[in-house]
């Protein structure tokens, strides 16, 4: 039964006559927002085969991007997992937790774990994420291969706790790397009472994302709220003093500190797969099918290398987890790329990022800047032929909603729209109107359908209501014919927005 | 409460448009014309008026009212005007004939939600009884049947508010979503000012900065088709922040787990990048809300017309569940019903799938119950037939329906998809529609019936509260007019039908109440009589073995929610979005509604001289005017892969800047509106599709 439906569900993705088959085995190696997206829409279409997910963590998944929000005290941390043990027990995928895979035996179609027994796989799924890179400061590791007590790591939920177990006692804390992810660390902290520090080797924050510009307006918006950012400066060496540790940094300063926290980065994990023979460079290569070399093994998320980039970003792995899903199920869809938005999620700090990380604009790209560094305000669009193809907003979001939609959209924009898009929107003047100052055809009254000047044609306002209805509907209009039957009036008059704003 | 009748007050009864029903007085006023007054005590609008009600009585002594039946001649379409006698021996004819050779099944009826209980009631029996035929449903299922199918999922049943609307002023937030109510329903408005006056605030959620929108205390603007990513944002921010009721979720609901596993995948800027609603905006939503004693979630068309409608109503009503607000005074959640009637209208039996009290027509018991009442036999009554879009898609169609009787609904305009719609109309054998005035369906028809409009005829409604109020006649109908109720037992007789067909309301009303008693919507105490002296009853009222009086229920849910277990249901939903989404071709979103003084199809609204009747307009924002070139008022036209209108363009900073909006009134809307169906209620994706918008070249 179970095999019939499975295969039903296959003729409407595919069109093709009905073929039964064998249940495969599915292997999922990582337990990551890629991975537990691709098991939801691998069940959503009703695939039958056996699914196994090896997470290396010892929790079931969680939502990582929320790690910072968690460590910052707006989300509890039982709030971001994203499937319970139960759940995949009840929907029959085995999961095992604190799992490492050793190797990938791909003549055999095995995984062997850590322990050495071995999984064996009709189709293996590569969606182990990126590792975090480790800046090269000495002391920072200790001998034993561990982590200082006052460094911290920032990757996964056990990181997230540590870190956490250290704030009470923690009175100052520095940050290395001024990424997205080093920043939203450092307010979190700073929300937290820490005092908090932020050391970026290059020479602006988000360089990775942003040009000089914004990075220096974001720099100058969160000193504002009390975080000191030093750009151009590595840190080389930690050094132990009794209680705190100090931070030396290669321009001679040494940062006196109770926390380091490492958010530099990270690499796609290729590990696994590059053993196994398999074609990586920064990523595991893969296909628009999201196949490997080996047409058995995928790979998705963090780790994959599609059109010689890596994303690091939730919804293009969700765009390959869904795009998998579907082949796996037999269908023919494939991923052909995505456009990326980084929001930075920080409390107090408005940053959003549209498009690959700012290259150099080509010859034909408009590009539309306001900046206003005193107002925290940075905002800049790359046009290419009306469409946006790029955008940093820094300290004002007020026009996301419309930006980030022209930008996945790929809407053609008229030569005006991008100007205005970046300059803030008249304020709307309806809003204290004077009565007096209404034409007498000017509509006071929708649902009486009654003009200003019909309205001061009468005595009071319940002659107005008498004869012309005005205020006998929604009652919206009320305070406006109290006023235009007492005549003109000095000074405004409230609560007249949606009598006076009808044209 | 009674009625404080004073000398020649007149009348008291009801407004004949929306589902407020606002009370009103009608007194004649010399030559068969109608003169309203306020009545001050109908606690629904305390006599309050919008300009349609104010100026409800002008379709009287129009020229433009039918008053003789019609029969079109399909050689040349004349009209010829013939007996009553005759046009209803030729319809019957007709019906009989196409029964005998292609079965019961043959004869299709489409119903309004427009429609008393009695006629509705008249009307599903007719259908059942008298043509045999499973086909059947009504233009309610273009109104609040996404919320209908929710709210059953959810709660075990079907009361589009339940508590009265009056309750709105102590609550301490309300969130309208997708509701523009002081321009669909005015008075309804004044609620929301009380509220506002006792320190409540009011949040409103919709495409365009309505002037419901401009009484808002928090606005969110988002794409159209995107309300139910907002509602797992907001769920998303609640168990973030610990705010969730756990004591209400564990005590009176089941199903809360797997919402709170599914949202964990809705973070801010993800519900941002879907919705075009700012991360910092749903904060404060969700803020708000998390901080409020008492938070109302009332949800309209604007979130039920989609092929997501009952998900996402489900998924705000997860919100209200999550907050622990169901069943609390001054909280919870409702639908703002549309149609005056669209709430009864739903509840006995011009539905396809159900029977009177609301009962389903695949359940036995429910058909033997019926079946009793209408003394026939249960396996005589039909299955369940196709709704209301996927039943007119059929009409004249291999197996489906050759003819097909119109009661109080104008689908050429108001139908999804209209032009496919017409077609179909165009190639039945018999088209029958009763309509007071010339309509643009009835005027494709083959016979058309002039039937009486409100105050010439007598008849209960069910408001949006759930409140059984009575309309009365108050003036005599013009001659040559019939009452639907009428029209019913004409055909009946001849068709010679079992059971009886009474023609008067009270006696109809009578029979109702036994056909509905035991079911989820029981009339069975209530009266006529009930109703002129408490101001109308709120159903379930049951009549009670002891003879004493059932009080009725203004409130539901107190104790427990109307599911086998008395909990609620927690439903884990995902956003799918709109199935039309914007292309290179056809860039924007289109989205549809209601301007103040115009009601659906415009059959009548359009007909009464002191309502403005300026016709269908575009409203785009300027940037999008500058970018196609258009300044107000010149003419542009908005195309979808189905159909294009022409219309003046209205440019306003009130609509997002990729949302068109257009007032479906008139003719031309709904050619564009997109036919794809909510897989539970059927409900078509009215509030969304795909557009493009260029400026009219200068011959159009």
């Amino acid at each position: 039964m179970r095999l019939l439906g499975r295969a039903r569900g296959a003729d409407v993705m595919t069109q093709r006559p009905q073929r039964p088959r064998r249940p495969r085995r599915i292997v999922v190696v990582g337990n990551g927002m890629a991975a537990v997206r691709l098991v939801e829409a691998l069940l959503a279409r009703g695939v039958t085969d056996s699914i196994t997910v090896l997470g290396a963590e010892r929790h079931a998944p969680y939502n990582r991007i929320l790690l910072s929000a968690v460590l910052e005290g707006t989300h509890r941390p039982e709030a971001i997992t994203l499937r319970s043990r139960e759940w995949y027990a009840g929907n029959g995928v085995e999961l095992r937790l604190g799992c490492r895979v050793a190797a990938v035996h791909r003549d055999s179609q095995e995984v062997e774990l850590a322990d050495g027994s071995r999984v064996p796989y009709d189709r293996l799924v590569l969606a182990t994420g990126s590792i975090p890179t480790l800046p090269p400061i000495r002391g920072v590791v200790r001998p034993d291969g561990r982590l200082h007590d006052a460094v911290h790591a920032f990757r996964s939920l056990d990181d997230c706790r540590r870190l956490l177990a250290a704030v009470p006692a923690a009175r100052r804390a520095v940050v290395v790397g001024g990424g997205l992810l080093g920043l939203q660390v450092a307010r979190a902290l700073s929300v937290r009472g820490v005092d908090t520090e932020i050391v970026e080797g290059g020479g602006h924050l988000l360089r990775g994302h942003v040009d000089e510009a914004a990075g220096a307006v974001l720099q100058r918006s969160l000193e504002r709220l009390g975080t000191r950012v030093y750009t151009g400066a590595r840190a080389v060496r930690l050094t132990d003093a009794g209680s705190r540790v100090g931070l030396r940094l290669d321009n001679g300063f040494t940062l006196d500190t109770d926390l380091v926290v490492l958010t530099a980065g990270g690499r796609p994990s290729v590990d696994l797969a590059r053993r196994a023979g398999l074609a990586t460079r920064r990523g595991i290569v893969v296909d628009d099918t999201l196949a490997t070399a080996d047409p058995a093994i995928f790979a998705i998320g963090d780790c994959a290398e599609h059109g010689g980039t890596t994303t690091g970003f939730v919804p293009p792995a969700w765009e390959q987890a869904g795009v998998l899903a579907a082949r796996l199920g037999g269908g023919t869809e494939s991923y052909g790329g995505h456009r990326t938005v980084a929001r930075l999620r920080a409390t107090d700090l408005e940053v959003a990022v549209l498009g690959d990380r700012q290259q150099p604009a080509p010859e034909e790209d408009e590009v539309v800047q306001v900046s206003n560094p005193i107002a925290g305000v940075h905002k800049r669009l790359v046009v290419r032929g009306g469409v946006i193809v790029a955008a940093t907003l820094v300290g004002d979001l007020t026009q996301i909603g419309v930006i980030t939609q022209f930008f996945d959209r790929g809407t053609v924009l008229g030569r005006r729209e991008p100007g205005a898009l970046v300059t803030p929107p008249r304020s709307t003047p309806a809003a204290e109107t004077v009565a007096a100052a209404l034409p007498d055809d000017a509509e006071v009254c929708a649902c009486a359908g009654v003009s200003a000047g019909r309205i001061r044609a009468c005595g009071s306002v319940a002659e107005a209501a008498e004869t012309t209805r005005a205020t006998t509907g929604c009652g919206g209009c009320t305070t406006t014919v109290a006023a235009l039957v007492a005549g003109p009036v000095d000074g405004l008059v409230g609560g007249t927005r949606e009598a006076v704003s009808k044209p | 409460m009674t009625r404080r009748v004073k000398p020649n007050q007149g009348t008291f009864t009801h407004c004949p448009y929306c589902s407020l029903q606002c009370g009103m007085a009608v007194r004649p006023s010399g030559r068969g014309a109608l003169q309203i007054a306020p009545w001050e005590d109908f606690p629904v609008n305390a006599g309050a008026l919008c300009r349609k009600g104010w100026a409800a009585g002008g379709l009287r002594g129009s020229r433009e009212r039918i008053t003789t039946p019609l029969v079109r001649s399909r050689e040349d379409g004349e009209w010829s005007a013939v007996s009553w006698d005759a046009a209803l021996d030729l319809v019957a004819a007709r019906l009989a004939a196409l029964r005998a050779t292609a079965g019961p099944d043959a004869n299709a009826v489409f119903g309004g939600g427009g429609l008393t209980n009695e006629k509705a009631y008249q009307l599903g029996k007719f259908a059942r009884v008298a043509l045999g035929t499973s086909r059947i449903d009504y233009n309610g299922r273009w109104c609040m049947s996404s919320a209908a199918s929710a709210a059953n999922q959810a709660f075990g049943i079907d009361r589009g508010l339940p508590f009265p609307l009056a309750d709105i002023e102590h609550a301490d937030v309300v969130v309208l979503v997708g509701s523009n109510l002081a321009e669909t329903m005015p008075p309804a408005a004044r609620h929301l000012d009380a509220l506002r006056a006792n320190g409540g605030r009011v949040v409103v959620i919709d495409p365009r900065r309505t002037p419901t929108a401009e009484r808002a205390d928090v606005f969110l603007q988002p794409v159209p088709g995107t309300d139910l990513a907002l509602a797992l944002g907001t769920l998303h921010l609640l168990d973030a922040a610990g705010a969730v009721d756990e004591a209400y979720v564990a005590a009176r609901t089941t199903g809360w787990e797997d919402v709170r596993s599914s949202v964990a995948a809705w973070w801010p800027e993800r519900v941002e990048r879907v919705t075009g609603v700012a991360a910092g905006e749903l904060r404060a939503l969700a803020g708000l809300l998390a901080s409020s004693e008492r938070v109302m979630v009332l949800t309209a068309r604007g979130a039920e017309q989609h092929s997501q409608g009952t998900a996402t109503v489900l998924a705000w009503i997860d919100v209200a569940l999550a907050l622990g607000m169901p069943g609390r005074p001054y909280a919870g959640y409702g639908c703002l019903t549309g149609q005056g009637n669209g709430q009864g209208g739903r509840e006995h039996g011009q539905k396809a799938d159900q029977l009177p009290g609301y009962r389903m027509i695949d359940d036995p018991a429910a058909r033997d119950h019926v079946a009793r009442v209408w003394g026939v036999d249960p396996s005589s009554l039909p299955g369940r037939g196709p709704s209301a879009y996927e039943l007119l898609s059929s009409l004249a169609t291999p197996g489906g329906p050759r003819s097909l009787l119109v009661f109080g609904s104008n689908v050429v305009v108001s139908a999804p998809n209209a032009l496919a719609v017409r077609e179909r109309l165009a190639a039945l054998d018999l088209l029958v529609v009763c309509d007071l005035v010339m309509s643009e369906t009835a005027a494709m028809a083959d016979v058309v019936l002039p039937v009486t409009q409100w105050a010439e005829e007598s008849g209960t409604m069910t408001n949006l509260e759930g409140r059984v109020i009575l309309r009365e006649r108050a003036v005599a109908p013009p001659a040559g007019v019939r009452s639907d109720l009428e029209v019913i037992a004409g055909l009946a007789d001849r068709l010679g039908a079992p059971s009886t067909w009474s023609t008067d309301p009270e006696e109809v009303f009578t029979e109702l109440r036994a056909a509905s008693a035991g079911g989820r919507a029981d009339y069975g105490g209530i009266s006529y009589e009930r109703i002129r002296a408490e101001n109308g009853v709120f159903w379930p009222c049951p009549a009670l073995p002891d003879g004493s009086s059932h009080p009725g229920t203004p409130r539901l849910f107190a104790e427990r929610f109307a599911t086998s277990d008395g909990r609620a249901r927690f439903h884990a939903v995902d956003h799918a979005g709109a199935a039309e989404q914007p292309s290179p071709s056809h860039p924007l979103h289109l989205t549809t509604g209601r301007v103040l003084a115009q009601y659906q199809s415009g059959a009548q609204t359009r007909r009464i001289a002191e309502l403005p009747d300026d016709g269908p307009f575009a409203e785009i924002h300027p940037t999008l005017a500058d970018r196609i070139g258009v300044s107000d008022g010149d003419p542009v036209v908005v195309t979808t892969p189905r159909g294009s209108m022409t219309a003046p363009a209205r440019v306003v900073p009130t609509i997002r800047p990729d949302t068109v909006f257009v007032p479906f009134h008139w003719v031309g809307a709904n050619r564009l509106t997109n036919d794809a169906l909510d897989p539970t209620s059927r409900m078509p994706e009215f509030k969304v599709c795909a557009c493009s918008v260029v400026p009219a070249g200068p011959t159009s």
